[in-house]
């Protein structure tokens, strides 16, 4: 697919880059450069914004983080504003951006996805591949997702390569056990694409107004509310649909909740000056510390 | 072999309240559960008998206000050819889980107007407003060592408040521990004479404790305090209060729902819960007895179940 995008540009490039520059006004120095994004298929405007990103900066940072991002598939549109969005991509080495996009393909995020998660996440650049691979190693090994989730969580929510990774787990946690969910049903609602402080508002909301309850051990058919119901609609639909609320009641609730979990909090700090215990972490084995910590 | 899984009492709490409650209160049930689930929403009762007079204003400062005078005004213009509700009506059953003070519930009971002509009372607690979670600061003494306020469930003052004691009654509170509702009857002004009893010695000591913070001497001379079962309350004496508070015990929903300590959904407890409405009713027929021809009897509870409410009264 990146062969497509190449057409532009691979054969500006083979030429040698000298198709003519279009007139207008330019610096001594700007000319040559705009003149070499242009022969990668950036319009004059497109030009112009990326020369504006950075201006200190050498045009073969510019021209070759630029180059990797049309690679990867982007349109020349697509790239100006993600580097607009975050000009410290133009510090990273092309080599860096190039492997990175590789390490994610090899993931399984390719293609659209790959492009679109990048487009959304420009940090998933800058993230640390040690970082990268401990998340990756959570999913599969402490969560025990599967391959083809690994890949589909990926795509849809890949910002789970940037989360804390103890909130991470929490949060798988919280919805395997307290909301007895499984992996296949966390996949299908995109369960990290809602940040867990909302994931607990709704689910308590819905806990305390008798709405949803801990399945039992064994307990298979429950009359909970789907996860992809409590985590895909909007807030008002969730309210009205799901909970059967009111904006206003679940406001103060969230309100009150929010204190709780700050008095628990401070509660919990207390109890670490008092005793020794290691973590609470449920978990299908308990060898947190022998997770590599970077 | 394994053992059968205790199920905390809260929990054993929780879903007696689910299938009674949502039966009686349909599609409200879901709201008022989890407003029993959340904190509760705390009025401040004022002490008019500490020297606090900066206090109203620093209540204010904060966005808290009385909400006693502006209903007692609402209830005079509504009396003016409104129908009285039905089985809410203050002189019944006032299961205050219900009420308007709770938390979070959108649905409101509204305060139907006292049969009464008004609700003449010095009383003033200050609330904070709808949807307001703030919380009160501590109360603080004044220069005598009196307490300026006293926290308590919002919802307690309204069986109070139902009662409308008037200037020089001889009032009785039958189950008077641990002493908020005592404090409110005391804060009318009004009694002649209040005798606070309960049957528990311990809960009494609490009651001493209170009066002891908030009321002074020559007040506190008029309150006798005795520890009778409430039940045997015509041998004492019958027929001689113009107004008596039944504030019996019941199954304390919130706290039932929230703590497992002293829960009365605990195994053990059982045969004493089923008992309940039995004891609650006896407790309102020795309230009747000890009222005066002409005298009001206010019968209160904090739970939500219609077998200690309506059934009972009825």
């Amino acid at each position: 697919m990146a062969a497509l995008w190449l057409r532009g540009a691979g054969r500006a490039l083979r030429a040698g880059c000298s198709l003519p520059a279009a007139p207008g006004p330019c610096s001594r120095r700007g000319c040559g450069a705009a003149a070499a994004l242009r022969t990668m298929g950036f319009s004059p405007e497109q030009a112009r914004r990326l020369l504006a990103l950075q201006p200190r900066l050498g045009p073969e940072h510019r021209e070759a983080a630029a180059t990797q991002l049309l690679l990867l598939g982007l349109s020349p549109e697509a790239a100006v504003a993600l580097l607009e969005r975050s000009p410290a991509l133009l510090r990273l080495p092309a080599e860096r951006l190039r492997e990175r996009a590789e390490e994610l393909r090899r993931l399984g995020l390719d293609g659209g996805r790959l492009q679109r998660a990048l487009s959304r996440c420009p940090q998933l650049f800058h993230v640390p591949r040690k970082r990268l691979e401990a998340a990756v190693r959570l999913l599969r090994e402490r969560c025990l997702f599967t391959a083809g989730q690994l890949r589909e969580v990926l795509g849809t929510c890949p910002t789970v390569l940037l989360e804390e990774h103890r909130t991470l787990h929490h949060q798988f946690q919280y919805a395997y056990f307290r909301m007895g969910v499984r992996q296949k049903a966390m996949v299908d609602a995109r369960l990290f694409q809602m940040p867990f402080a909302e994931l607990r508002n709704r689910h308590i909301f819905l806990e305390r107004r008798g709405l949803y309850e801990t399945p039992h051990k064994g307990q298979t058919q429950t009359s909970n509310p789907k996860l992809k119901d409590i985590v895909q609609l909007s807030e008002k639909d969730f309210l009205a649909s799901v909970a059967c609320s009111t904006p206003e009641e679940y406001e103060v609730f969230k309100k009150l909740l929010a204190r709780e979990e700050e008095e628990k909090e401070e509660e919990d700090v207390d109890a670490l000056y008092t005793e020794d215990d290691g973590d609470d972490d449920d978990d299908f084995d308990s060898d947190e510390s022998k997770t590599a910590q970077e | 072999a394994a053992t059968a899984p205790r199920v905390p009492p809260t929990r054993l709490a929780l879903h007696y309240f689910d299938s009674s409650y949502s039966l009686h209160l349909g599609a409200l049930w879901p709201s008022v559960r989890a407003a029993l689930l959340c904190e509760q929403k705390y009025g401040a009762l004022l002490n008019s008998f500490a020297a606090a007079e900066h206090v109203p204003q620093e209540l204010q400062l904060l966005n808290a206000a009385d909400f006693v005078s502006p209903a007692s005004q609402k209830a005079q213009q509504a009396q003016q050819g409104a129908a009285v509700g039905e089985a809410r009506g203050c002189q019944e059953g006032s299961g205050e889980g219900r009420t308007a003070m709770q938390e979070g519930m959108v649905t409101q009971a509204e305060m139907s107007p006292p049969l009464c002509t008004s609700i003449s009372s010095k009383i003033k607690c200050y609330t904070f407003p709808r949807g307001d979670v703030t919380r009160f600061p501590p109360a603080r003494p004044d220069a005598l060592g009196l307490l300026d306020y006293y926290l308590l469930d919002a919802a307690s003052l309204l069986p109070v408040l139902a009662l409308d004691v008037q200037p020089d009654d001889f009032v009785l509170d039958l189950c008077a521990a641990p002493g908020g509702k005592t404090l409110a009857l005391l804060q009318t002004g009004c009694c002649g004479h209040l005798a606070a009893n309960d049957i528990s010695v311990s809960r009494t000591k609490r009651l001493y404790q209170v009066l002891h913070s908030y009321v002074p001497r020559e007040v506190r001379d008029t309150v006798s305090v005795t520890s009778y079962d409430g039940r045997d309350w015509d041998q004492v004496e019958g027929g001689t209060f113009h107004k008596v508070l039944v504030d019996v015990p019941c199954t304390t929903d919130r706290h039932s729902a929230m703590e497992e300590d002293n829960n009365i959904f605990h195994k053990r407890r059982t045969k004493e819960r089923q008992m309940l409405p039995l004891l609650q009713l006896q407790l309102l027929m020795a309230g009747i007895l000890a009222a005066r021809p002409g005298g009001a009897v206010v019968y209160s509870t904090c739970s939500l179940s219609p077998l200690q409410n309506q059934c009972v009264v009825q």
